[in-house]
């Protein structure tokens, strides 16, 4: 019994190595398209790289955290905004996901008369290209030539300059960004509604559980995984969802809107003829990635949700 | 019988609701995709819409958009068409092909360090694809590959790679082991089992993994705008977005919207064809249900 | 076709011990059933043969050769899964052919050097199979379009189509409903004996084992308990735990002591004395005796134990009684204790007999379930 020759490492390796082999592309894939733009993005973050005057992006220096120190003292003010932003953007949009998810749901989760046909025009926005139905979006939110101000007017509403005042813009993005998310919510909780055995609610019946009471204690209970898990994925999507207001509200007005992965590309791509702040725009990645990473972290040790991919 | 009638009453009642619901968010999931139809069969220019376009007269449907969108264009839409299909294409191809080899190594093998290397990819992607466009461009700008197709088309295989692994890995555990069992006592090696049972048995998610890798490059602005210099190259959503955003009102907004549509149809067609099969693959088997 | 031989093989699964030193042998053409219940490791032996899983310690041969470090396919073995495993995306054709197509052979003219095999002779072989299990009206179908029977056919097939050293058979027949489940039997057995090859055949069912083996392997908690023809696993069974596992109806234990008096052991049930024969220490035992072998007589017939019959399971030919042993002491409690072979119509519930126990087929265990004595030192029944 001394001989263990299937509990090596030498013996697992044995077996185990072709792994290796078809991770390889996806590793150097990984290592030269992730890990090291995201390390060279850190320390483009530590220099002065497009922001230390004349000759910046040809001559640039390393100065430490110089940038993480000015973005919280000087410029905390706009990281301080950029941040609120960020997470009012992602955070808002989630609930309005799952409400109007989890509404919609509930409403088609009973017997009802052509559900199928709801269910497939529902989801036609979702199967829309958003970076399409965006654009469009965005010509209808305009001021002066914008369907839903026309609309507006043809009840005798005075047209509203949805862009140019941050709450109305914000509006604008929330249902903008519903709009293309809705569908996929909606249906997601639907098809795990009609997944609940139908003898819990029948044994709920019978104990006279009234609609309500059987929502909270059963359907809820059931799709609470459900809901962490399509919220996160929700919230990661949406904070570092870049089209809606790289295309409707551009951040503005000023940056009332602007959130750090949007700011980000303009400091590196966006003003034409000025130079490019290369390591503000790096400094603001960095901060979205930390962030992000914190709270996925944090859920993800709270809620066991990657048991399915770690199996 | 005066509690059932009573009943029946709570019953219409809520039906009416529910249906009530239902076509309001109909109209409101149907209004801008209704607004785009309509508007790609007229020839309005874009400053000069009111709400009146959303009651066509029959007389005043024309495909004219539609012609001018597809012919009368430059660069040609069928110039950019290719270009993009190059670009997502090939993006597909190989995405595909590192998310079969990733899923297999994920699913089927049991190797030392397969935690930390989950571990590792599932952090690495959650770094925003569109901040690495800062860090791509100087490394391809060094490398010579701004404004070639390889420039573009490394950098969109690998943007679902992790993403669509996983989505392999996930369908691949649902084979049973046997299955490649069977293949390996019928002779063959773990290689030779994964490309003749395996890779065979997993054609619909593949089929998935590459539809996702397709979608984001044929529909990516960000990293094209940046990468794509000469007009040689323009894809379709370049110029879909230089013609929606002239900025002057002077553009013809029946040509946006009627190019919109031609260039989103093939997706919707898919999309909606295969909805419960991408909803459950886009959950990651993280939903139950 | 050849022999294989496990010596001394552990497999342990972290700490747990799915197969512990377990050594037999089987021999070219016989068919040996690996008798067990649910998770006492009798997958996981005919999968360390396969080569799907190496054993922690010990050696499998194939013939006389030490495969412990051969691939499976290297192994040259073939298996039928419990599922059947069977390609779902490929046709019952192409399930039997895909060894043929993937496994090469040598050359006729230079046996070195390996070719594949041509299509006529793939065809061939594949039709010879399937004719052999007549399944020749379903290959053009899928697995999803078979029945339970015919994917089972099919995969045996896709065993016999190929020239392997044995055939492995993991519980093939479980998956099937209990009528063609005895046809089934039956038929596997007939084409062993058309093919002559080795099989070993895993199943925790003891009557299947019964009617298939030439020899059977009993496993429990991954050890191997008995290994013999089923005549003799079932009239001197190593332990109680496997006599009390084989053998249809259930072998009937009594509890009581062996005290040797004059030179002369016996069994001693309250009052009654059964003679025991052979080496016997004295103290608590328990014996064991197959119901055929209880024989019923009238009340108060001499030497029997005085019973009550309480209940009849006719069975046809010859009924099962459940009798309540009645003899002061004989019984530690009330309720049926013994079962016999009887008539139904001759013995009603309600009715006292007496019951004896022939004392040749008698077995005696001790208190952890090991033979006292083996029939060797006893007396030929
Ligand atoms: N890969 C494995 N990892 C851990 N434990 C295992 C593994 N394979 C088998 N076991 C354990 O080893 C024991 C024996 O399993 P095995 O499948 O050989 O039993 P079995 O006799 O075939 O049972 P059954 O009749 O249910 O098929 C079981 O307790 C099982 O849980
Ligand atoms: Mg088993």
């Amino acid at each position: 019994m001394a001989d263990l020759r299937d509990q090596t490492l030498g013996f697992r390796l044995r077996r185990e190595w072709p792994a290796y082999i078809y991770l390889i592309p996806t590793t150097v894939v990984l290592l030269f398209l992730n890990a090291y733009p995201v390390a060279y993005t850190v320390y483009i973050s530590m220099t002065d790289f497009g922001t230390g005057g004349k000759g910046s992006l040809l001559y640039y220096h390393y100065i430490g955290l110089a940038n993480y120190v000015t973005a919280l003292t000087t410029n905390s003010s706009v990281t301080l905004t950029l941040l609120e932003n960020s997470l009012f953007w992602a955070a808002g949009s989630v609930a309005l996901f799952l409400a109007m998810g989890l509404g919609l749901a509930t409403v088609m989760n009973q017997e009802l008369r052509g559900r199928a046909v709801y269910r497939t025009l529902i989801l036609l926005p979702w199967a829309m290209p958003a970076f399409i139905t965006i654009l469009v979006w965005s010509n209808m939110w305009q001021y002066d030539y914008g369907i839903i101000n026309e609309l507006l007017a043809t009840v005798g509403i005075r047209p509203i300059d949805w862009l140019g005042h941050a709450d109305s813009a914000w509006a604008a993005l929330f249902i903008t960004n519903l709009w293309l998310s809705f569908p996929f919510y909606t249906v997601v909780f639907l098809a795990t509604m009609q997944a609940i055995p139908k003898d819990l609610y029948e044994a709920a019946s019978i104990d006279g559980a009234g609609s309500f009471s059987r929502f909270g204690r059963i359907t809820l209970p059931y799709l609470a995984p459900t809901i962490v898990f399509v919220g996160l994925m929700g919230f990661l999507f949406t904070f570092n969802n870049f089209y809606p207001i790289y295309l409707i509200t551009s951040g503005g007005p000023g940056i009332s809107t602007q959130i750090f992965i949007t700011e980000s590309y303009n400091q590196a791509f966006g003003s034409v003829g000025a130079s490019p702040h290369l390591s503000t725009a790096a400094l603001y990645s960095v901060l979205d990635f930390v962030i992000i990473v914190a709270i996925t972290v944090v859920v993800v040790w709270r809620t066991d949700l990657t048991r399915n991919w770690l199996k | 019988m005066r509690r059932r009638r009573g009943r029946r009453w709570v019953r219409l009642l809520r039906a009416a609701a529910s249906h009530a619901v239902l076509i309001l968010a109909v109209v409101f999931a149907l209004f801008p995709i209704y607004f785009i139809v309509i508007t790609s069969f007229s020839t309005i220019p874009i400053a000069s819409i009111t709400a009146q376009v959303l009651i066509p007269k029959v007389g005043q449907l024309t495909f004219a958009s539609y012609r001018a969108a597809l012919y009368t264009q430059s660069p040609a839409f069928t110039a950019l068409l290719e270009n993009s299909l190059i670009f997502a294409g090939s993006a597909a191809a190989i995405g595909m092909g590192l998310a079969a080899f990733t899923g297999f190594a994920l699913s089927k093998f049991n190797f030392p360090g397969r935690r930390a290397f989950v571990y590792f990819i599932l952090i690495i992607s959650l770094f925003p694809s569109f901040l690495l466009i800062i860090p791509y461009y100087f490394m391809f700008a060094k490398l010579d590959l701004i404004d070639t197709y390889p420039g573009l088309i490394i950098p969109y295989s690998a943007g679902a790679v992790v993403f669509s692994g996983i989505l392999v890995k996930n369908y691949m555990d649902s084979i049973p082991d046997d299955i490649e069992e069977a293949a390996l006592i019928d002779g063959l090696s773990r290689t030779g089992a994964f490309f003749r049972v395996l890779i065979p048995l997993c054609t619909p998610v593949l089929g998935l993994a590459a539809f996702l890798a397709f979608v984001g490059p044929y529909t990516d602005y960000a990293l094209a705008h940046v990468f794509i210099t000469s007009s040689a190259k323009e894809t379709l959503a370049l110029n879909l977005y230089a013609i929606a955003t002239g900025d002057t009102g002077e553009q013809n907004y029946g040509v946006v919207t009627a190019f919109a549509l031609v260039m989103s149809l093939p997706i919707v067609a898919f999309y909606i064809a295969f909805q419960r099969y991408i909803i459950g693959g886009l959950t990651l088997g993280g939903v139950r249900g | 076709m050849t022999g294989l031989r496990l010596e001394h093989v552990t497999k342990k699964f972290k700490e747990f011990t799915a197969v512990n030193d377990v050594s037999f042998e089987v021999k070219d053409g016989e068919f040996v059933v690996v008798l067990g219940a649910s998770g006492s490791g009798k997958s996981t032996i005919l999968r360390l043969i396969a080569g799907l899983e190496v054993q922690t310690s010990g050696h499998v041969y194939i013939g006389d050769m030490e495969v412990d470090d051969y691939e499976p396919r290297d192994r040259n073995i073939a298996m039928v899964f419990q599922s059947y495993a069977l390609y779902p995306h490929l046709t019952a054709y192409n399930n039997i052919a895909f060894a043929l197509r993937v496994r090469r052979v040598p050359r006729d003219d230079d046996p070195d050097r390996y070719r594949r095999r041509t299509r006529e002779e793939i065809d061939e072989r594949v039709r010879h199979a399937a004719e052999l299990l007549g399944i020749t009206d379903t290959l053009e179908k899928k697995p999803a379009a078979l029945s339970g029977g015919q994917r089972q056919r099919v995969a045996l097939a896709r065993a016999i189509v190929r020239d392997p050293e044995a055939f492995l058979l993991d519980e093939p027949l479980s998956n099937l409903d209990a009528k063609i489940r005895s046809s089934a039997r039956i038929e596997l057995k007939r084409l062993h004996d058309q093919l002559k090859q080795t099989f070993v055949f895993v199943t925790h069912d003891q009557s299947e084992a019964m009617t298939l083996a030439d020899r059977l392997v009993i496993v429990d908690h991954g050890r191997l308990l008995q290994y013999d023809t089923p005549e003799r696993v079932l009239r001197d069974p190593a332990s109680q735990f496997v006599a009390s596992f084989v053998g249809s109806p259930d072998m009937v234990f009594l509890e009581g002591a062996v005290e040797s008096r004059a030179g002369a052991a016996s069994f001693v049930l309250g009052p009654v004395r059964i003679p025991v024969r052979g080496e016997t220490a004295p103290g608590p035992v328990t014996l064991g005796i197959r119901p055929w072998d209880v024989s019923i007589g009238p009340e108060n017939a001499p030497g029997g134990i005085p019973a009550v019959v309480r209940g009849v399971e006719r069975l046809g030919s010859s009924d099962q009684l459940y009798l309540e042993l009645t003899a002061p002491g004989a019984a530690p409690a009330p309720g049926v204790s013994v079962r016999a072979m009887g008539r139904a119509y001759e013995n009603q519930v309600g009715d006292s007999v007496s019951v004896s126990i022939d004392p040749d087929h008698a077995l005696f265990f001790d208190k952890d379930g090991a033979r006292v004595h083996s029939l060797e030192t006893a007396p030929p029944a």
